[in-house]
């Protein structure tokens, strides 16, 4: 709408129309020195059809998002933010530029829109940032990403460390002496590297077919689609070295980059520079230091950095126009300020991002689904779907993001039938990671749980399960103890009902490994015990002492049901066999033995109880799972005062209450009867027949006033009424004579007493309506007034 | 009447609190060693002597209360203990505890004690209990705060108790205390007797601290001995110090008269200065040529380490493979042996028992393989090994020889400045003779140097004596370093080769053994006798 937009939208200042003269006599001077070149990018119209020139269009900006404060968010708040339209046709230059806010409104613009917005948020942020008029390949102008890989998917580079070899060192030990031919091994090798390259080549070629077919089919406007996008120059906000930030998908490219293929002109808030260098091999070549007169033909002499001498040829050319000359010997024109309105995002459109909250970007052979925070109820923030094919047919991996889940889930990845499941710390029983195949989620299947060891009591990191196994893995245990392994057999079909949790799983062996504990000797601190239920045996083994290789073990065969018996078990010599390490050792005395075969047999109760307790909490944790993914709630944080429904609420009731309290110590202050306990010299205890007048009086009172200013208002009723029936009459004698304005007057008049008649005769039957009310209010709150109680009291 | 601890005591305490049950059956048969007992109880037998107790090394708890002891005695041995229960004897004084380093809990309740003492050597005590005594010494009390973990204390029932301060006495001498009479020391209390005795406690505390700053000293006296014993290592000893000059002159009388001629003070003090500096060289590359032993021992052994610790890893890698196959195999064999015994059909036996014995023919191949591999091991260790040692041994003797060598070269450095200066003092002496014969001597020589000048013969003589103790002192200072240097090297080296010799000869009984050990468990398995026997 044409009236919305402000003054500096409809009109040009006095400025503006001199550096609009100024830009023509710059145009000219280019036209005239390049014949051949297309036309720049100079001042198009803005959506009022007034001409603007493009540098006062750049408006810089620091929002207040700290994302915004580096290249990578603004471009790619840019990119999600905004609905990308192409030129039409693609090698010309668009006829208007619209302002950076309306840009924002609309959500949809071209990319010289983009380039702006862009432009304008990295100037405000501190960077060293330009706005490019030029060529680039179809791909780029139209947004076609499905040759490209998808960001996420890019594999990281690797900081390899090279492992410090050890230096080698003056008394270390020789290898043993390698007797194997050398010229055997030779041949080998020669023979292992042919292969390889063989494969190497093979690999190459396949490569290279892949990507002939993969090629772009060939553009016809090749070199001729034009693109806007923005330079970002070195040196600010410790920037390296130039790039370019493609604003269409927010992504960067170096200066070197095949994808943009020519450069017109550049231009940021405080000058415009034309290009003056050969693109015949694209950006590769092109220096971007604009200071260089030979290379970039600026536009305004002596804003900021362009601090050369003007050449003598310039100075001809200005004499062309004269009126100016005198102002531009001395002084150099400056830039006028920027006419568009403040860029301005809200919180909650920033929140939103895309258009309606959602972008889908699609990649070679991956798919890519952008959603705003809280947009949906599961809290899925992103989606990469990849696929094995460029037609995105055949699924291969879905990874999911969520974020603000109340069950602290934060990615999902679904491949080769697996799922697995990330969450954040802070969930009861500090799972981690959770891997499960998706075909059978329940208890007792294949998965792998990995949890916070450092939250758990138990030192539990990570638990392995298969339908008959369960290793369980800890960290920094009290005991040493670092792996539990328990083998289950098969059920037994029994006849007996099934109760609710089944029978459990007989269990057939549990291993317990543990560090050295070095507060004991090493023959004495058990390395792995190992409890084979089935055959009622316990095999310990030893840590080995230092020297040794080989580990002290003894086995235990238990007799049937020794657990129940205590100390009351039966000893036998050959409950037992021990290997010992040190054949000249002194052999443990069987009391010492039998003591350790007790305290195994109480320990080995206790492992089966924990490898219970650990079924149970599998259990326990697949079914709140399951919960939770019904529910699939999202934390709100307390800071968050507009989603919070509850701060709201709190919020609005606290307000409440603020206002009643004020209406009622208004009304406190309002004692309606003050005047009559002072009448009466207001005494400390009120008796029965003074309570009695009181009240009488009070109402009284009342009564007499809501008379009083009925009458009142039947008063000026009336004499509002007789004046206007006065007037009429007199209108109605003197109407032949009388003048025009008179008459206007009387009009007027009437006009005003009908309205004022109108109030009257309102308010007093309101008043009417409101009497009795109000007496009756008074009448319940005497009743009510402790100060009167006396009158229900029995004894007067 | 009086009764004494004897074996049979001991024996019927130790059988009564030893284990029960079953257990108790198997001490029984089987007998229990005094040193394994880790608590006694001999209360309420009469004692009067503590005797016989030296078995028990590992004991950390016993009771003798409720006797008629009247010394403490005979508890050296028990080094472990940790509660020592005394309580309702007759003992009169605290002594013998000092071996008792760790004991913790210390009840001398109801005796005849009268003062604090003889517990220096117990810093661990928590609980002391010194109820119904016969302490009257309020200062005495003061013996307590060297226990800083000291927090349980009851002296009540002393005649001491019966001072009004007492208690706020205790409070503020011993801060460290928590309960004091069966009693929580409330804030109130502790305050009150912080104020009473600031003064006093400022006082104690300064000399407790100038206590310390003595021990300080004392360390650093010890720290300068260990530089000395340091030095002693490097056989340089004393020689950063002018001793061996002054020992030179010591036992050379006729040096001494001598250096009272006039004029030759400044020329000894001149002597003494470059043979003091040449003997501090001397010093400094023997302190030098120890430290580069010692690195080069260092970096020695820590090979040596890396290389077993290799070897092992490798072994233990193999042992562990195998003993996964012998389990896995163990498994099969009992299965089929099973099958064996259920099997009607006799061909089908007899296809186990055939499979049974080629298995048990493959393991006893398996565990010949085995010997052979780690065998194999040990004798590779063993070359690399002795290649290594061979390299170190000949490396520290070009090292000694050339420290050796070094030290001649200074030493004979002395020996010069010793001629010189012999010379020298001919020379001057000879003067010196012509001006006592021509009489022109201005000075009075003392009666005995002048003895020395009477004729030529004597003074040469007495100046060639004098040369003659120099020089056996330095040609003496000389053989000692070079027999001590080169006996340290035999010894070093005899170590390590001895050390080897002992570490090869322990892995390959472990390993026969454990050969011995893999054969035994075949034989002991499970199997049915008739393949057992065949």
């Amino acid at each position: 709408d044409y009236s919305e937009y402000p003054e500096s939208y409809k009109e040009n200042t006095n400025k503006e129309k001199l550096i609009l003269a100024y830009v023509e006599n710059y145009r000219r001077q280019y036209v005239h020195l390049f014949r051949d070149r297309k036309p720049l990018f100079l001042n198009p119209l803005n959506e009022c059809g007034i001409e603007k020139f493009v540098c006062t269009t750049l408006r810089p900006t620091l929002l207040s998002y700290k994302e915004l404060y580096h290249w990578q968010g603004c471009a790619e708040f840019t990119a999600d933010y905004l609905t990308m339209k192409q030129l039409e046709p693609p090698q010309e230059l668009p006829l208007c530029l619209l302002s950076p806010s309306t840009i924002l409104k609309r959500q949809l613009g071209n990319c010289f829109d983009f380039s702006n917005i862009l432009c304008s948020l990295l100037l405000g942020a501190g960077y060293d940032a330009y706005v490019v008029s030029g060529y680039a390949t179809k791909e780029i102008c139209l947004t076609d990403e499905s040759r490209q890989i998808c960001p996420l998917l890019q594999p990281k580079e690797e900081v390899k460390k090279e492992a410090a070899k050890p230096e080698p060192r003056k008394y270390s030990v020789k290898p043993p002496r390698d007797l194997r031919s050398k010229f055997i091994i030779k041949m080998e090798a020669r023979k292992k590297k042919e292969e390889e390259e063989e494969e190497k080549k093979k690999q190459q070629e396949e490569e290279d077919k892949i990507a002939e077919l993969e090629k772009p089919p060939p553009d016809p406007l090749y070199g001729l689609r034009i693109h806007a996008w923005v330079l970002v120059r070195g040196g600010k906000r410790e920037v390296p070295e130039d790039f370019f930030i493609e604003p269409f998908t927010g992504r960067s490219y170096p200066p070197s980059s095949t994808s943009f293929l020519g450069i017109e002109s550049v231009w940021n808030h405080t000058n415009y520079w034309a290009n003056m260098q050969n693109c015949a091999s694209g950006c590769k070549d092109m220096s971007f230091d604009l200071m260089d007169t030979e290379k970039w033909e600026f536009m305004l002499a002596g804003s900021d950095q362009s601090q050369i001498e003007i050449p003598d040829a310039e100075e001809e050319l200005y004499d062309m126009d004269d009126d100016e000359k005198e102002n531009e010997d001395e002084k150099h024109l400056d830039m006028p300020a920027s006419w568009v309105l403040p860029i301005l995002v809200t919180k909650n459109q920033y929140e939103m991002r895309c258009p309606q909250g959602k972008k889908t970007i699609l990649y070679k052979k991956a798919k890519l689904e952008k959603y705003a925070n809280y947009l949906l109820k599961d809290g899925l923030v992103t989606r990469l779907s990849v696929y094995t094919n460029n037609e995105l047919t055949d699924l291969n991996k879905v990874q999911e993001w969520y974020e603000n889940r109340e069950d602290k889930l934060v990615t999902r990845i679904h491949q080769d039938g697996l799922i697995t499941e990330d969450f954040v710390e802070g969930r009861p029983r500090s799972l981690q990671q959770h891997l499960y195949k998706a075909n059978n989620p329940g208890p007792e299947a294949e998965r792998t749980m990995t949890f916070f060891h450092k939250a758990r009591v138990d030192g539990l990191c990570k638990r392995e399960e298969t339908p008959a196994e369960i290793t369980e893995h800890f960290i920094n245990r009290d005991d040493f103890l670092y792996l539990r392994h328990v083998l289950f057999g098969k059920r037994q079909k029994k006849v007996a009902p099934a109760t609710a949790e089944g029978t459990p799983r007989p269990i057939l062996k549990i291993t317990e490994k543990f560090h050295r504990n070095v507060s004991r000797p090493a023959s004495e601190d058990v390395a792995e015990q190992v409890f084979v239920l089935h055959e009622d045996k316990i095999q310990v083994t030893y840590h080995r002492e230092d020297p040794n290789i080989t580990a002290s073990t003894r086995d235990f065969f238990k007799p049937p049901n020794a657990e129940e018996k205590g100390g009351n078990l039966q000893w036998a010599n050959d409950m037992t066999s021990t290997f010992q390490v040190n054949p000249h050792g002194a052999p443990s005395k069987n009391l010492s033995i039998y003591e350790n075969l007790l305290m195994l047999i109480q320990t080995e109760q206790k492992s089966i109880q924990l490898v219970r307790v650990s079924e149970e909490e599998v259990r326990d944790i697949l079914m709140d799972r399951q919960k939770e993914e019904l529910a699939s709630e999202l934390a709100i944080s307390v800071y968050d005062t507009e989603r919070n429904e509850k701060a709201k609420k709190h919020r609005k009731e606290l307000e409440r209450l603020a206002m009643e309290e004020k209406l009622r110590r208004q009304e406190m202050e309002m004692d309606y009867l003050a005047p009559f306990l002072a009448q009466i010299g207001n005494p400390d205890k009120i008796n029965k027949s003074q309570a009695f007048k009181l009240k009488e009086d009070c109402l009284a009172d009342l009564k007499q006033r809501l008379i009083d200013k009925a009458n009142l208002i039947q008063l000026r009723f009336e004499k509002e009424t007789s004046e206007l029936h006065k007037r009429q009459q007199d209108y109605q004698q003197k109407q032949v004579a009388m003048t025009k304005e008179d008459e206007e007057q009387y009009f007027n008049y009437c006009s005003e007493a009908m309205f004022r008649i109108h109030i009257l005769e309102l308010r007093l039957n309101r008043h009417k309506q409101m009497a009795p009310h109000k007496y009756m209010q008074l009448e319940q709150k005497l009743r009510q007034d402790q100060r009167l109680s006396a009158i229900h009291s029995i004894f007067g | 009447e009086p009764s004494v601890i004897d074996d049979e005591m001991l024996k019927k305490a130790v059988e009564e609190q030893g284990p029960k049950e079953e257990a108790g059956k198997i001490a029984k048969q089987e007998g229990i060693d005094y040193c394994d007992v880790l608590s006694l109880r001999l209360d309420f037998r009469n004692i009067l002597k503590v005797d016989n107790l030296w078995q028990f090394t590992k004991l950390t708890k016993l009771q003798m209360d409720n006797n008629i002891i009247e010394k403490i005695e005979g508890l050296d041995a028990l080094v472990n203990l940790r509660w020592l229960d005394l309580s309702f004897n007759n003992i009169e004084m605290l002594e013998g505890l000092d071996k008792l380093t760790k004991l913790e809990d210390l009840t001398m309740y109801n005796n005849r004690i009268t003062r604090l003492e003889n517990m220096d050597s117990l810093p661990n005590l928590h609980v002391l209990s010194v109820g119904n005594n016969k302490i009257d010494q309020l200062d005495n009390l003061i013996y307590l705060r060297r226990f800083p973990n000291l927090r349980t204390l009851n002296l009540s029932g002393n005649p001491v108790c019966d001072d009004q301060g007492y208690k706020l006495f205790v409070v503020a001498y011993l801060s460290q205390l928590v309960y004091l009479d069966f009693r929580l020391i409330d804030e109130d209390t502790r305050q009150k007797a912080h104020s009473l005795y600031e003064n006093k406690l400022g006082e104690l505390m300064h000399n407790e601290k100038q206590a310390e700053v003595a021990r300080q000293a004392e360390e650093d006296a010890e720290k300068e001995l260990m530089k000395h014993k340091v030095s002693l290592e490097a056989y340089v000893e004393h020689l950063n110090t002018p001793l061996l000059f002054e020992s030179m002159y010591k036992e050379d009388p006729e040096g001494m008269k001598l250096s009272l001629l006039p004029g030759l003070q400044d020329m000894l003090k001149d002597f003494q200065d470059k043979f003091v500096d040449v003997c501090l060289k001397t010093f400094e590359y023997g302190m030098k040529g120890y430290g580069k032993r010692c690195t080069e021992l260092a970096e020695f052994n820590a090979c040596i380490e890396a290389a077993k610790s290799e070897n092992k890893r490798q072994a233990v890698k193999v042992i562990d493979e195998f003993d996964e196959r012998k389990k896995k195999l163990f498994s099969e064999l009992l299965v089929t042996s099973d099958a064996v015994d259920q099997e009607q059909k006799v061909s089908n036996q007899y296809l186990s028992k055939l499979f049974i014995l080629l298995a048990m023919n493959e393991y006893h191949e398996d565990v010949n393989a085995i010997w052979d591999v780690l065998m194999g091991f040990e004798m590779q260790l063993v070359d690399q090994l002795e290649e290594t040692i061979k390299d170190f041994e000949r490396n520290m003797t070009d090292m000694t020889s050339q420290l050796v060598e070094y030290i001649q070269g200074l030493i004979t450095q002395l020996r010069d400045l010793e001629n010189a200066h012999n010379e020298k003092l001919l020379e001057m002496c000879m003067s010196v003779l012509e001006k006592v014969v021509k009489n022109e001597m201005d000075e009075e020589l003392p009666d005995d140097l002048r003895m020395l000048f009477v004729d030529k013969d004597t003074i040469v003589n007495a100046i060639g004596a004098s040369h003659d103790v120099h020089l056996i002192k330095i040609d003496n200072r000389e053989d000692e370093i070079v027999t001590r240097s080169g006996s340290w090297l035999t010894g070093c080296l005899q170590d390590i080769q001895a050390g080897e010799c002992a570490r090869n000869r322990a892995r390959v009984v472990e390993i026969s053994s454990y050969i011995d050990h893999l054969r035994d468990e075949i034989d002991t398995l499970d199997l049915p006798e008739a393949i057992a026997r065949s």
